[in-house]
């Protein structure tokens, strides 16, 4: 038996190589965002260890729950005299006071752009040149000393600097100083993650943060024979209310956390577009062996009949499927380290973002590999071969093809699977899920059964569909294009899983393409009316806060009638820290169109708006009261003096207090934006209003990320972000659309080999190898269009089931992208044209007479 | 049985609708070359019937295929009408299958997905110029098919396949029709009725053809028989009768 296996899969090399080929790409998708996520990990641990290699322990102020490990709000801080206090106990040999900001200090080029790298973020630090601490290494030049910054090699890189070099800084303050370059400086072991460095000395630091005086942390080093435990209980006794001692193991425990939590998303995101592509492949590897099976019911007849058992027959095939899976897992397990390569590679073609080190091939990987490369062949093969099972020896004689499964079946099948996959995705939509991670099984198993279903359903008119898309075909192409048409409907069981990965793969670039042009259009209309600004003064792309300072430059120009800005905060509420802004409430309707929905949003220094959905949720109402936590750690008592139904303006944060109120307890100024109403209300096309948005840039040029936009520019800027992110989906799911013609192309050359005899029949006749390829070319197309079709009506469907489920106050209609549509059905049929030069080389290169011999 | 001889109108330059001169044929090289044709000369008259007899393995299958252009000589030169095959390229080889070659296969002849009438029409639908209607309704009556011609392949019994097939390659007019064993699948009587059918089409409308049959019973309805024997052509009848025929197979089998 198992020698017929072997002859069978030698037999068959040329069609297995393409469906291996579709597993491989999906195993080695898996195992690629297993390996990425593990070097990523690894790396960033020794990171973590290599920065903290220095630090026994640490004083610091004990986090609150309310703070966020990457806040853009300034740290909270303390004074430094406690460094001094510390350094005099006999456990510490060595106390630093550090300073630690996040994006808001930049070195700008020569243009006067900041300096930063595309996504990971910026750091400013206080750096005291002693080797080790926090992690730094002068690489190159010196440690940084009064009015100078040392800076990694990646970002002198970028801005062109090199020591020695006078470099403008941007600082949190809101001025832009002079800085000469002292020195390289490397992390750890080289590598930054992708973030920028920039090192000050602590003086300096706390200048140019306006923070003079106080300091975030202290970082300890321990005498000698004291452990990091002994110095932390040394310590700890004349530490200050609101601050804490950390050994160094829970240091690094920490920051691996933070960054593991990362690493966690980027792996789950890869993973997620592993499983899209896993799934895709099922298909055509269910499909391959369903055509194998049945191009060998005669031959399978045959053993039957000299007394092969059906238990027999089912194994043959299995061990084959089980064979295939085999080497597609040990193909797979090397292609993901291919991908996790490339993947990094490509991260770093965007400046040093992932530090270098071994790609990690961890047990768990290979054993998760050969698992899921097994699995998916073997379930795939499962029902082709129990149909093989079935074979009676009678069909050696009768020849013939595999029995149908009856309609019945399928339409009972068919329906109950979709049911299923319908009633899970609802469940999903619904809100009713709680984690997070479970709504995503829901939706992904849901998606998946209604694919599953659909492709089942699908077999039923996939016959009728495709004639009718062959009909203009026919009509255009005469008799190349019948025979076409034809082909494409004459088995529509083979003809809808074929088109079932290209059905996915649009489904999904579809619902994507809904689901962004839906919060392009909802958004351009709320942002349309969610500012009563002429222009918005802040930042683009990322939220990144700057200096106050700004506000009042402007407020002093001549050209603005009102102002307000708002401010990056966090609030503890119910123990919980939540996202919210502070506003300067007494100017701020005026500019942001909050939609007042109760009270006033007038809110004084004792006063909180409260978003009216999350009042409802949480049954509060105007005039109660609410007690906020601050990062300082204070619990306020305030009232609730208003209700407002537009959070657009604001983030779509759910509380708003006022600036005054929030400066009290927070440090620093980070606001986030400040809108503008111009004095004398230009047009927006007058020259008046042009000058004035000029005066305006030239007083924000001092904070070099924030621009001036009007409203217009902003919906733009929103709706190119948003259509940056699709097509980065976009590009990942085409690795789909990719699989999916390499799917078609094994059918098809399959179905070519089937009909070898009929090839060599219309050769005879006087068919030309151009009028074959042809006939090949436009049946794949009509294949194609007929996935297409269904795909991009299911991605209508999907899209528009999840953005109805989305609240109203986000999404509150869908919008269809029809032009982007248009193109993938296109697309669609060009993947057709592609997928067809193989087979149609193939056939059109057959030898007339052993094509008409051929058995 | 043909209404009309509106089919006569074959280009009749010459004396022969098909000739071979010297065709040698070769397949594979060295030790395990066989000699499939070794020099044979022959000339198939316009408007006659010829059979080709032989042991199996003689070359019979082979020398129709160069002919018709479905296959290239070693050596030597075949052919039709005016045209010689070999020096045509593949391009060139197709239009003479479709427009100047009928070709009648042992089994397996029709498109499956097309229907009968669809399957005669193909080689002509299949060039620029369309399909005479009502030349194309006469052979389809003719063959007894007007019934039937909207039926697909495996809606037909043998027979009436093989007489879409024999319609097919007549429909086009052709300079001349091979059929390799015709009606080697189908019973007597069957295979009786579509010989007639053949005769006829040589008589009333002077096509040509070329059978290679195993059954003297069916060559005895051609106007010659050529017996083939290791790659040559070793005897020659006219106007044979089956008794003439099977007393010749059994003379050349003594020979050996
Ligand atoms: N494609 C081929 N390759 C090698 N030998 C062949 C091929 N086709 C035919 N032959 C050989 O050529 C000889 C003549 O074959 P063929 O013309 O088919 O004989 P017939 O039709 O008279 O039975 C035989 O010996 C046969 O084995
Ligand atoms: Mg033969």
């Amino acid at each position: 038996m198992f020698k017929l296996v072997r002859r069978s899969i030698v037999a068959n090399l040329g069609r297995l190589v393409l469906t291996l080929l579709s597993v491989v790409l999906g195993v080695s998708a898996v195992s690629g965002s297993f390996v990425l996520a593990d070097s990523l990990r690894s790396v960033f641990d020794q990171i973590s260890e290599d920065a903290l290699a220095g630090t026994d322990a640490q004083v610091r102020p004990i986090p609150s729950e309310i703070a966020d490990a990457f806040s853009s709000a300034a740290a909270p801080s303390f004074d430094e005299s406690l460094t001094t206090e510390l350094a005099a106990l006999p456990e510490v040999a060595r106390a630093e006071g550090q300073v630690a900001v996040f994006e808001r200090i930049y070195t700008l080029d020569a243009d006067g752009e900041i300096v930063r790298p595309p996504g990971p973020p910026v750091f400013a630090n206080s750096f005291s040149g002693a080797e080790g601490v926090g992690g730094f290494r002068v690489v190159e030049g010196t440690a940084p000393g009064d009015q100078q910054v040392a800076l990694d090699q990646a970002q002198a890189t970028q801005g062109g600097f090199e020591i020695g070099d006078t470099i403008d800084v941007s600082m949190a303050t809101g001025d832009i100083e002079q800085f000469e370059l002292s020195g390289i400086i490397d992390f750890g072991d080289g590598g930054t993650g992708g973030a920028f460095f920039i090192l000050m000395d602590l003086p300096t630091i706390q200048r140019a943060t306006g923070t003079e005086g106080t300091i975030n942390f202290v970082d300890l080093g321990a005498a000698d024979d004291v452990s990091p435990e002994e110095l932390v209980a040394a310590v700890s006794p004349s530490l200050p209310e609101g601050l804490e001692a950390v050994p160094q193991e829970v240091l690094i425990e920490e920051s691996q956390e933070n960054f593991g939590q990362i690493i966690d998303f980027i792996g789950y995101v890869l993973l997620g577009f592993a499983l899209v592509i896993l799934f895709v492949s099922i298909f055509i590897i269910y499909n391959t062996f369903a055509i194998l099976v049945g191009q060998r019911t005669r031959m399978l007849g045959l053993l039957r009949s000299i007394g092969a058992s059906a238990s027999q027959i089912r194994g043959m095939v299995l061990i084959e499927s089980v064979l295939i899976g085999l080497i597609a897992s040990i193909t797979g397990l090397f292609g993901g380290l291919g991908i996790a390569w490339l993947l990094k590679a490509a991260f770093n073609s965007f400046g040093n973002a992932f530090p270098d080190g071994p790609l990690q091939l961890q047990p768990r990987t290979i054993a998760i590999v050969f698992a899921v490369g097994l699995g998916v062949t073997v379930i795939s093969a499962l029902i082709p071969a129990f149909r093989a099972a079935k074979v009676a020896p009678l069909e050696a004689v009768r020849g013939g093809g595999l029995q149908q499964r009856s309609l019945t079946f399928r339409v009972l099948g068919g329906s109950l699977v979709l049911a299923v996959g319908l009633l899970l995705l609802f469940l999903g939509l619904s809100g009713q899920i709680e984690s997070t991670a479970n709504i995503f099984v829901a939706l992904g198993f849901g998606a998946a059964l209604i694919f599953i279903g659909v492709t089942m359903l699908s077999a039923l008119f996939a016959g009728v569909v495709a004639s009718v898309i062959g009909r203009p075909v026919q009509a255009l192409k005469g008799t190349t294009g019948r025979l076409a048409r034809d082909n494409a409907s004459r088995n529509p069981q083979r003809t809808s899983a074929t088109a079932t990965a290209l059905m996915i793969g649009l489904a999904l670039i579809t619902g994507v393409a809904v689901l962004a042009s839906s919060i392009v259009d909802n958004f351009n209309d709320v942002l349309e009316d969610a500012f009563g600004a002429d222009l918005i003064v802040g930042p683009t792309g990322q939220p990144l806060p700057f200096s106050a300072t700004l506000v009042d430059e402007l407020a002093a120009l001549d050209e603005v009638d009102v102002i307000s800005a708002y401010q990056f905060l966090q609030l503890g509420v119910d123990g919980e820290g939540v996202d919210a802004r502070a506003w300067d409430s007494d100017t701020g309707t005026t500019i942001f169109n909050m939609g007042l929905a109760e009270g006033s949003l007038d809110l004084g220094s004792d006063g909180i708006a409260v978003l009216d959905e999350t009042a409802a949720e949480m049954g509060l109402s105007v005039g109660d009261s609410l007690t906020v936590e601050f990062s300082d750690g204070e619990l306020v008592e305030l009232a609730i003096k208003g209700l407002y139904d537009n959070s657009a303006a604001v983030d779509g944060v759910s509380y708003l207090v006022d600036r005054e109120l929030a400066n009290q307890h927070v440090e620093g100024d980070a606001v986030g934006a400040i809108g503008v109403t111009l004095t004398g209300q230009p047009a927006t096309d007058s020259p008046e209003f042009a000058a004035a948005e000029e005066a305006i840039e030239a007083a924000a040029a001092s904070q070099p990320q924030v621009d001036v936009l009007s409203n217009a520019e902003l919906r733009e800027e929103l709706s190119a972000s948003i259509n940056q992110l699709q097509a980065l989906i976009l590009l990942l799911l085409g690795l789909c659309v990719i699989i999916a013609a390499v799917g078609i192309v094994n059918t098809l050359s399959l179905s070519v080999l089937e009909r070898t005899r009929e090839i060599g029949l219309l050769r005879a006749v006087g068919t030309t190898r151009s009028q074959l390829r042809t006939t090949i070319r436009w049946e794949a197309v009509i294949v194609s269009l007929f996935g297409s079709i269904l795909g991009v009506v299911m991605g209508v469907a999907l899209g528009w089931a999840v953005v109805t489920a989305i609240p109203d106050e986000f999404l509150s209609y869908v919008s269809i992208p029809w032009a982007q549509i248009a193109i993938y059905l296109v697309a669609g049929g060009i993947v057709g044209v592609l997928a067809a030069i193989f087979p149609g080389y193939r056939a059109a290169n057959l030898n007339v007479l052993d094509a008409i011999a051929y058995e | 049985m043909f209404a009309s001889e509106s089919g006569t109108g074959l280009a009749s330059s010459g004396q022969y609708a098909a000739r071979a001169e010297a065709a040698v044929k070769i397949y594979g090289s060295g030790d395990t070359a066989v000699h499939a044709l070794r020099g044979v000369d022959v000339g198939f008259e316009r408007g006659k019937f010829t059979a080709i007899m032989g042991p199996s393995g003689s070359g019979k299958s082979t020398l129709m295929h160069c002919m018709a252009g479905l296959d290239r000589l070693s050596g030597g030169e075949t052919y039709i009408g005016d045209t010689a095959v070999s020096s045509l390229n593949d391009k060139q080889l197709t239009i003479l299958r479709r427009e100047g070659v009928g070709f009648i296969f042992q089994a397996y002849n029709l498109v499956p997905t097309l229907t009968a009438r669809e399957n005669i029409t193909l080689p002509m639908d299949l060039g620029k110029g369309t399909a005479d209607d009502a030349w194309v309704d006469e052979v389809i009556e003719a063959v007894g098919l007007a019934d039937r011609a909207t039926h697909r392949p495996n809606e037909l019994s043998g027979g009436q396949q093989q007489r879409v097939a024999v319609a097919r390659a007549l429909a086009s007019r052709p300079q001349i029709v091979f059929g390799d064993e015709p009606t080697g699948n189908l019973d007597s009587k069957t295979s009786a009725e579509i010989l007639e059918f053949m005769g006829q089409a040589v008589e009333q409308l002077n096509q040509t053809i070329v059978m290679v049959t195993h059954d003297p019973r069916s060559a005895s309805y051609a106007d010659r028989v050529l017996f083939l024997a290791d790659g040559k052509i070793v005897h020659e009848l006219s106007n044979p009768t089956a008794d003439l025929v099977y007393d010749t197979i059994r003379s050349l089998g003594d020979d050996d």
